[in-house]
């Protein structure tokens, strides 16, 4: 159990050190309820010229889209970033003698960072609230939700981290890192729910593992996933994870015989 | 002056062909960042197909006025996202002992970016162009042009306006970042949507609306809309371009003069 101790401590840094530049954090929280009272804009005057979805009436567009915001609060945190700075320095290096799991320090770093913006989603969500009606849902579901999120946030996690540790083998990535999120911030139901996208492209968007991130916890919680599939849909996130695990594992495993030492 | 603008030109062009693999990776940004809202717009669009009057074609025609803009300055005056940057590091001191105007040097910073935006930006107008058959006439492409040219000037104006906060705030990031995707996110859709007071600060406060919504109502020939300006306002794109660009830069001398260093 002493192991854990060093994360806990780089997780409470890395709280710190975000919590310290207090305007960024307001300017976050305002960025999205501005968001939020934006969007309901734009779905209003949508809902307004067209017949709504069949499963998707207004009040559930707007819950929708008002969660995913906050859920972006948390998963927007990328913890694993720092890879490729500490590959370019070097500092790498040291890191890995160190007697500690790197890719986990950089899980803990990451986890700091979210809890602070967790935090974060409580006054957004009280002014949120002021400016749209969004739905509750019972007991269950929520819990549902928050099982399939925690999920999400993994995949999401290691998404970010192979992402990252593209940089031992090229050292500009940051291009790479903006293009897989914006992909994944469509292909996720992170702006539109997975369920509007037509015909075709509707079936390959749910194949993909993107839809693990945002669409599964969005879904259940609008009760568009109904509770007798509730199962299957989190054995497909489980999978997901299970996977980029497996691949991430390799690929950093292949990573650490390829430091290169940057010089300087 | 002019010699150094071109030096620094010159610079950006060697850095490009240098560094190939690189400039590649980020046009592909570029063209991801915007194919992924056009995608966005077509799934939306798809399932409601009418917003407030507008359709697809007449939407993506928005889209790629704004996208023109937008670009231009992107490609020619990006130097200034990166004031925050200097001065947090103590590197904009030097700026200040050179006999060159400070904002001068800071836009001709090699930066490594060619227009290469700017000119898929031309591309998908003109296909957008095609798809809403608008004719060129010479008064019509005189619009655009004066409105292109408007349009990089108003970004211009207001990511300068953004840099300078950090005279007084030294990390800007978030502010930066909300800016800059409240901008792509929601001038892509008409004006007219928005409450009364989205719709005065559109117009009067972040001329956004002039990159694209007023100038294409008055192209496309619709009604008199958003705060009851007659569609003929879109040819003022460029006057407003230079108020916002001078408002900027007064702005942007108070912090010149508010000025310390960091220290760091």
């Amino acid at each position: 159990m002493t192991a854990i101790v060093p994360y806990l401590e780089f997780a409470r840094k890395a709280f710190a050190r975000e919590a310290t530049y207090r305007e960024d954090v307001l300017t976050e929280v305002g960025s999205v309820v501005l968001r939020v009272y934006l969007l309901r804009q734009v779905w209003t005057a949508l809902y307004a010229h067209n017949v709504a979805p069949a499963h998707l009436p207004y009040h559930a567009m707007i819950t929708y889209t008002t969660v995913a915001l906050l859920m972006s609060l948390i998963l927007e945190v990328d913890g694993t970033r720092q890879i490729r700075t500490r590959v370019r320095d070097g500092s790498i290096a040291t890191d890995l003698m160190k007697p500690i799991s790197v890719p986990l320090f950089f899980f803990s770093d990451g986890l700091g960072q979210t809890i602070l913006h967790a935090l974060l989603i409580v006054p957004s969500l009280l002014v949120a609230l002021l400016l749209v009606r969004v739905d509750l849902p019972d007991l269950p579901t929520f819990a549902a939700f928050v099982v399939s999120f925690a999920l999400g946030y993994a995949v999401n996690f290691l998404v970010n981290f192979l992402m990252n540790l593209v940089a031992f083998w090229t050292l500009e990535t940051f291009a790479i890192q903006l293009i897989v999120r914006w992909v994944s911030d469509l292909l996720s139901g992170q702006i539109l729910p997975l369920t509007i996208f037509p015909a075709v492209l509707g079936r390959v968007v749910f194949a993909l593992p993107f839809s693990a991130i945002y669409s599964t916890p969005l879904l259940i919680y609008t009760g568009i996933i109904p509770p007798a599939r509730w199962a299957t849909a989190m054995a497909v996130q489980i999978a997901w994870a299970a996977c980029f695990a497996l691949i991430a594992a390799t690929v950093w495993k292949a990573a650490q015989r390829r430091v290169v030492v940057q010089g300087g | 002056m002019l010699a150094a603008f071109l030096a620094s030109w010159r610079l950006n062009v060697l850095t490009i062909l240098e560094y190939r693999a690189n400039a590649y990776l980020w046009f592909a940004f570029t063209a991801v960042y915007h194919a992924t809202a056009v995608a966005a717009l077509a799934v939306a669009l798809h399932t409601f197909p009418s917003m407030d009057g507008w359709n697809m074609r007449q939407m993506f025609f928005l889209y790629a006025l704004w996208m023109m803009g937008h670009e231009l300055h992107n490609g020619v005056l990006f130097g200034v996202v990166s004031v925050p940057d200097f001065i947090r590091e103590g590197r904009f001191d030097r700026f200040l002992v050179r006999p060159l105007d400070a904002l001068f040097q800071v836009i001709t910073v090699p930066q490594a970016t060619i227009p290469d935006g700017f000119l898929l930006a031309v591309v998908t107008f003109s296909f957008a162009a095609w798809l809403v058959h608008l004719r060129f006439t010479p008064v019509a492409t005189a619009a655009v042009v004066l409105t292109v040219l408007g349009g990089a000037m108003i970004d211009f104006g207001i990511s300068l306006a953004v840099a300078t906060v950090a005279f007084w705030f030294v990390r800007v990031d978030a502010l930066r970042w909300a800016v800059m995707s409240l901008e792509q996110e929601f001038t892509r859709y008409p004006l007219d949507i928005y409450s009364r007071g989205v719709q005065l600060t559109l117009t009067f406060i972040l001329p956004f609306a002039f990159m694209n919504y007023y100038p294409a109502s008055w192209l496309l020939h619709k009604a008199p809309g958003a705060v009851h300006l007659a569609p003929q306002v879109g040819v003022v794109t460029p006057l407003i371009g230079l108020a916002c660009t001078s408002l900027a830069y007064a702005f942007w001398r108070a912090g010149l003069r508010r000025y310390q260093s960091t220290g760091s």
